[in-house]
Order: structure tokens, then C-alpha cells, then sequence
């Protein structure tokens, strides 16, 4: 096939699949309750015992205390990914925190707090 | 040998059809409201790594042939190019699909090419295309290399692997639940190859398959899809990022880092580089093997059934060693 060919084909149809994707709401962040939370961190991490979940006032990032110290769980397009806080740095960001990890494949994440959230998050994410 | 021999490239030509056919499944998704999901940043990198893919083909690939060509000039074999040799040679680079598959999940060198594919926590036909960018570096061209000393053409044995590939696209779907009883018994199918992109303890490593499912069952690493354990997409550890240069090199740099840090024996690098993924010196990770024996920890009613028959059921006097 021609190069041109194969480069107009490649390059409108990821146009045309993104198009419509966004314009039928496909680009809808997914929201966490407590309930999705614990059932989503578990995904993550099953052998873990959840002692409490705090959901940020936004529904896209969640504190998880479980037996085995503090994770992160938050909204992923329309999945979750989770981390445990055990390898990262956090630091105020104007919409809250960013907690950045030392991993190229899950470099950081920005949870979004009010300022009543950011003063429990930063009392519960300080180290014990 | 220097006879002259072409074959289409077949992954190229079939792009208007993965576009097509991608936007026919979204639509039957949107117009029945079930058979799998898309999101569209998730869609998006899937794509771009499918045109990475190619692209990586263009800038890389002459390594490769430039290999096969030298293995065909030392060949005393040519079996031509009839009909039925490219039937055998489909064949038999399937089973060389499988052993590359295989490798590609139990060689952490390898995964960290084929790990992008499985990056996604959703499975439609966007995710076939999900493909690595880094494929040359993990010189698995050598597995080919008995096709082609056995006189399959270097330009057939391409030709046959990207129909292997076209074939692999329509089963990323969970619009189809099964096939007829006799075409899962012998092909690979959306059921089988969903089993496959599970990170459920059940059914890690296994449905390694390309066209034939066979393989699997021949050589033990066949677990069917149950009814009563959903597939759950993606990663043990899910990555968190759409940016299509971190999905493609993301187990490379991690490989980097764990084999330099400092305190290693030589043993423990290496390690780092090809033992199963899951590897740690420290017992501070969990392999696939490992991964199973917790899962039957918290559920041993799953011992003895598919994806865990390497772990006996229990017998009533374990069970009342354990009480």
C-alpha cells in the first residue's frame, strides 16, 4: 500500500474513532462513592483489610487505610488504577495535592481537595 | 538462496478493515447497550500504539529480514511457494506464535515488549491494536529462524505471521460471547483469548494461543473463561497513564532500575532481566505462581479447578490437617 495511503487511513481513522467516541460521552470520568472504592481497591489489592475510605469531595481520588498502610485509589477515564503509599512524594498543588511516584508508568496524580479535605488528607497521608 | 519472492505486507492492507470494524463494534455496543465499553483516552493510546507499531516496522524491520535473509542463503531447503506449503507454513509459525506468546509472558525481557498489549482495562477490538513498539529488541526473530532453514521463504513466513496477527484482531471483542462447540475447540476465539487478558489469579498465563487453540491444550495452558469468574482486564498492576511513550517503555525502565540498583549479585540481575515478571531478590513481589497460591489462601473452594490444577484439591484429610 502506498505510504500516503496508509498515512491518511492511520491518521483519520484515530481522528474519526476519537471524534466519536467524545461526542457519544465516552470521555466521562468515572466517579467513586465509598462503596466503589472498596470494592475497586480490592480489585487492586485483595488480600488487603480496608479500615476506612475517604472519597475526596470531587469522586475522582480516594484515601484507603488498610492493614497494610495508606493507598491511593483514583478514577482512570472510566477505570480506577491504586496505588499503595509506600515509594512517592506529595506536594500542595493549587487544586489540592500531587502525589508523584517513582514510576514511569504511573508517574503522578493530582487529587483535587477543598481546603477542609486538604488539611484531614495531609493529616492522614503524613507519614506515622 | 537468492530467488526473488514477494508477498503483500497483509497488516497494511487490513487497516480500512480494523477501522471499520472497530467502528461497527462501538456502534453495536452503543445500539444494544452491552457487549463490551470504550473510553476514549483508553481507545486513543490503543490506537496510537497500533500506528507506532507499524511505524516501528518501517524504522526496524530490515533487522529482522536482513537476519532471515542470511538464514535463507545458508539453507540448502526451498519448499516453494505452492498453496500447500503456505498452508503448512501458517501452520507452523502458528505454533511459533505460540512458544514467542509464551516466552513473551514468562521472560521478563520479552513482557516488557509485550506488557503495552495488556496495559489496557478494557478489551475491544481498539485493544488488538494496543501492540508493542519495542518487538526487535527482544530478539524473538531467533524462533522463526527453524521455519526458515527448514526452506519456508522469509517473505512467506512474514506474509503468514501478519495474517496470524489479522486473524488475532477480531477475538479482542466481548461482543461475541461463544462460537459453535467444535470452532472453540479448535481455533482461538473471543472467549479463549478474553481468558487470556484476565489479570484474575484463575487465568494468568495461559490461552497463549494465535489461530489454534491446540497449542494450549498440547502443552497444558489451556484454562477456558468461566461464567463465574469475570474477566477482569489488564495489569496485576494496573498502570496509570495514557502517554503512548509510557506505555511502550514502561517495563524496560522498570527492568533498568531494578537491575542497577546497587547491593545485586550478578545472579540477581539477571534475574531481574529474565526471570518470570513478579521477580524480586527480596521476596518483595509476587509471581504469577505466587499470585495463584494467595488467591486459593482466601478462596480454597478454586483449588483443583481450571487455571489452578497445578494446585491439587484439597483432600479431606488436609483439610482436617489444616483445621
Amino acid at each position: 500500500m502506498p505510504l500516503e495511503i496508509l498515512l491518511v487511513l492511520v491518521v483519520g481513522g484515530i481522528v474519526g474513532v476519537t471524534v466519536t467516541l467524545h461526542l457519544t460521552g465516552r470521555s466521562r470520568v468515572r466517579e467513586l462513592t465509598p462503596d466503589i472504592a472498596r470494592s475497586e481497591w480490592l480489585r487492586h489489592a485483595p488480600d488487603d483489610v480496608i479500615i476506612d475510605i475517604t472519597v475526596a469531595h470531587d469522586r475522582h481520588s480516594a484515601l484507603i487505610r488498610t492493614n497494610s498502610g495508606n493507598g491511593l485509589l483514583w478514577s482512570f477515564g472510566a477505570d480506577t488504577v491504586a496505588r499503595h503509599l509506600l515509594d512517592f512524594d506529595w506536594m500542595e498543588h493549587p487544586q489540592g495535592f500531587e502525589v508523584q511516584f517513582h514510576d514511569f508508568g504511573t508517574p503522578k496524580v493530582i487529587i483535587r481537595l477543598d481546603e477542609f479535605e486538604r488539611r484531614h488528607w495531609r493529616h492522614l497521608m503524613e507519614p506515622a | 538462496m537468492t530467488d526473488h519472492v514477494t508477498f503483500p505486507d497483509a497488516v497494511q492492507w487490513a487497516v480500512p478493515f480494523f477501522i471499520a470494524a472497530i467502528l461497527a463494534e462501538f456502534l453495536w455496543i452503543a445500539l444494544r447497550g452491552r457487549g463490551g465499553r470504550y473510553e476514549t483516552r483508553d481507545a486513543v493510546t490503543s490506537l496510537v500504539m497500533g500506528a507506532g507499531n507499524i511505524a516501528s516496522g518501517f524504522a526496524l524491520g530490515f533487522i529482522a529480514y536482513a537476519f532471515f535473509m542470511w538464514l535463507w542463503q545458508i539453507t540448502p531447503l526451498n519448499l516453494g511457494t505452492s498453496i500447500p506449503v503456505i498452508i503448512l507454513c501458517f501452520v507452523v509459525d502458528d505454533l511459533r506464535y505460540y512458544w514467542v506468546h509464551r516466552f513473551g509472558h514468562r521472560i521478563r525481557w520479552v513482557w516488557a515488549s509485550h506488557v503495552n498489549h495488556h496495559s489496557s482495562q478494557h478489551y475491544n477490538l481498539t485493544t488488538a491494536l494496543r501492540q508493542t513498539w519495542t518487538y526487535t529488541f527482544t530478539f524473538m526473530m531467533v524462533v522463526r529462524a527453524p521455519l526458515i532453514l527448514l526452506g519456508f521463504h522469509p517473505a512467506m513466513v512474514l506474509f503468514v505471521g501478519g495474517l496470524n496477527l489479522i486473524y488475532q484482531f477480531w477475538i479482542h471483542t466481548e461482543a461475541i460471547g461463544k462460537m459453535p462447540r467444535w470452532f472453540e475447540a479448535v481455533m482461538n476465539t473471543p472467549s479463549h483469548h478474553r481468558a487470556h487478558h484476565g489479570r484474575n489469579a484463575r487465568y494468568l498465563d495461559c490461552n497463549y494461543a494465535g489461530v489454534f487453540i491446540i497449542w494450549d491444550k498440547l502443552f497444558g495452558t489451556f484454562v477456558p473463561e468461566q461464567e463465574d469468574d469475570r474477566v477482569d482486564y489488564g495489569l496485576v498492576h494496573n498502570i496509570g497513564t495514557f502517554n503512548p511513550l509510557r506505555v511502550a517503555f514502561h517495563e524496560w525502565v522498570g527492568i533498568w532500575r531494578d537491575a542497577t540498583q546497587p547491593g545485586l549479585t550478578l545472579r540477581q540481575r539477571l534475574a531481574y532481566c529474565f526471570a518470570p515478571p513478579g521477580y524480586s531478590h527480596d521476596g518483595s513481589r509476587d509471581n504469577s505462581e505466587q499470585i495463584k497460591a494467595r488467591h486459593l489462601a482466601r478462596h480454597p473452594e478454586d483449588r483443583g479447578t481450571p487455571g489452578f490444577e497445578q494446585f491439587e484439591a484439597e483432600t479431606p484429610n488436609s483439610q482436617a490437617k489444616q483445621a
